[in-house]
């Protein structure tokens, strides 16, 4: 029987590492899409003042 | 009347083998690189590792197969950057011939580098450390092996070559793919230097064949996505 | 770019209700195991996202091949999405396997043939990345990639067989080859219903990121054909 305490320890250590990981990955992926229509837009203003 | 594409093909495969084969004969640099570096592997291995006799033993196959495959991976690295650099790849691209035939061509030329290396390591490392390691099996292992190595290895690293990383890159692609022939030829190998039931060694050998077989064929159908310009 | 389809929006708010649904049955709902105590609730959780990782990886595969068949760059996009969401979601199982492992069996690695897979399937994704980093030319970048990912695709269960035979005659945690050594234990039927459940939510959240990472890669082609417009 594994001690409730550290097993407790770890659980929480096992889900921060999942929503952690998620978080970021969630973040990254809204980071990118802005960037991605900041660029777009930037892009689509430079053709039209050609 | 015997269809003239079928022979056409083989011509071509034997022809592509040959010219790599026939220009290595005159200047042996790729062949004098990969058993130097082989050499130098095996080397490094005896004072990184420092073992006693009977676990030298144990560790032979994985020592060896770790030889070939870094001494592979120059071979091929190496064999395709020939290709590109002097042009060759597009004067054969505009031969009247299946892209796969290029394919098998390669393969055969890298995979005949790769014996004539491991031919010579085999000896060298029987006599440096005792052991004799030219039991059948191993023989046929080493066969195997390489060959499942050398059909991957020829494909990735067509693809390795267009790359802006090149070099660098086909071992990072390689390894990850090529795991199962470096455990079951080790496996395989260690079951027939110590003299293991054959029953023991066959599902390795049941690995490395199957491999073999699959890959070769999937190279064989992609092929040509890789080489099309 | 277009806003979220009707569909889409109601995927992101069921997504997050069965996330916190998952959360709650895992907490409130399955029982606490009688050895390993509350660190087996980790569990939930590993399965599921090696099951997304699984969804990933099988959605990878597919769509290189209809790239190839088909040459339209449509599969490239979903292609790559499902490396990414699978590279991800590996990760997290791989990250809680062994946060799981160290209290149930000592060591933070047992060179167990899911984990050991797990880990090289990771460094099959990687050196995906850097092969498509390699290459500027958005057709060979695809080809490459739809045949390097069905190399991966074949490639890594005949690993997963390697290693789990190789594992039979080396067993990973020395002198134990019971059930609890590889990751078993008896089940309840609440902790079986939490399971199905946890696995019915991530596949819907799978299939939910893969949606929003998609579109992301439509972006990204709609940007570099914009690039390509404004150089000339």
């Amino acid at each position: 029987m594994i001690n409730p305490v550290v097993s407790l320890k770890y659980m929480l250590a096992g889900y921060i590492a999942i929503f952690s990981i998620l978080g970021i990955y969630l973040a990254s992926l809204v980071v990118r899409w802005k960037n991605l229509q900041r660029d777009l837009q930037m892009l689509k203003d430079l053709q039209e003042k050609k | 009347m015997k269809p003239r594409r079928n022979s056409g093909y083989f011509k071509a495969i034997l022809a592509i083998a040959w010219k790599d084969l026939a220009a290595e004969l005159r200047s042996r640099e790729l062949l004098s690189a990969m058993l130097v570096f082989a050499l130098l592997v095996i080397l490094i291995f005896n004072f990184a590792l420092e073992l006693d006799p009977g676990t030298r033993r144990i560790a032979t196959p994985g020592i060896l197969w770790t030889t070939f495959a870094f001494a592979g991976t120059l071979g091929l690295n190496r064999s395709m950057a020939i290709e590109k650099d002097r042009g060759c790849l597009d004067g054969l691209l505009l031969a009247p011939v299946d892209r796969s035939a290029i394919y098998f061509g390669k393969l055969l030329s890298n995979l005949v580098f790769m014996l004539i290396v491991e031919t010579i390591v085999l000896p060298v490392y029987s006599v440096l450390y005792n052991l004799n390691l030219f039991v059948p099996g191993l023989i046929g292992i080493i066969l195997l092996g390489s060959f499942g190595y050398v059909a991957v290895g020829t494909l990735l690293s067509s693809m390795a070559v267009q790359t802006r990383t090149r070099d660098v890159l086909l071992p990072i692609l390689l390894f990850p793919v090529v795991i199962p022939v470096l455990v079951a030829a080790v496996k395989a190998s260690a079951g027939f230097l110590e003299g293991i039931a054959f029953a023991e060694i066959l599902p390795w050998l049941n690995i490395l064949l199957v491999y073999d077989v699959v890959f070769t064929a999937i190279a064989f159908m992609v092929y040509e996505f890789v080489v099309e310009e | 770019m277009k806003a979220q389809p009707l569909v889409l929006k109601i995927m992101n708010v069921a997504s997050g209700l069965l996330l916190a649904g998952s959360l709650a049955m895992v907490f409130l709902y399955a029982p606490l195991e009688a050895v390993m105590n509350h660190v087996q609730k980790i569990f939930y959780f590993h399965i599921s996202n090696a099951w997304v990782g699984m969804l990933g990886f099988i959605v990878a595969a597919f769509a290189g091949i209809m790239f190839l068949v088909k040459k339209d760059l449509k599969w490239d996009i979903v292609e790559v999405a499902a490396v990414e969401i699978s590279l991800v979601f590996f990760l997290i199982a791989i990250v809680t396997g062994s946060i799981w492992a160290r209290p149930s069996w000592g060591t933070w690695w047992t060179w167990d043939a899911r984990l050991t897979t797990a880990a090289i399937l990771e460094m099959v994704y990687l050196a995906y990345m850097l092969l498509r980093q390699g290459i500027e030319d958005p057709d060979r970048r695809a080809r490459f990639g739809a045949v390097y990912t069905l190399i991966g695709g074949i490639s890594v269960p005949i690993t997963f067989v390697s290693i789990r035979l190789w594992q039979t005659i080396h067993p990973a945690i020395i002198g134990t080859e019971s059930a609890s050594a590889q990751g078993g234990f008896a089940m309840a039927p609440a902790m079986l219903q939490t399971m199905f459940f946890c696995l019915f939510a991530f596949s819907v959240i799978f299939a939910t990121l893969l949606w929003h990472r998609v579109r992301l890669g439509r972006l990204a082609q709609q940007v570099e054909l914009q690039k390509l417009e404004a150089m000339q």
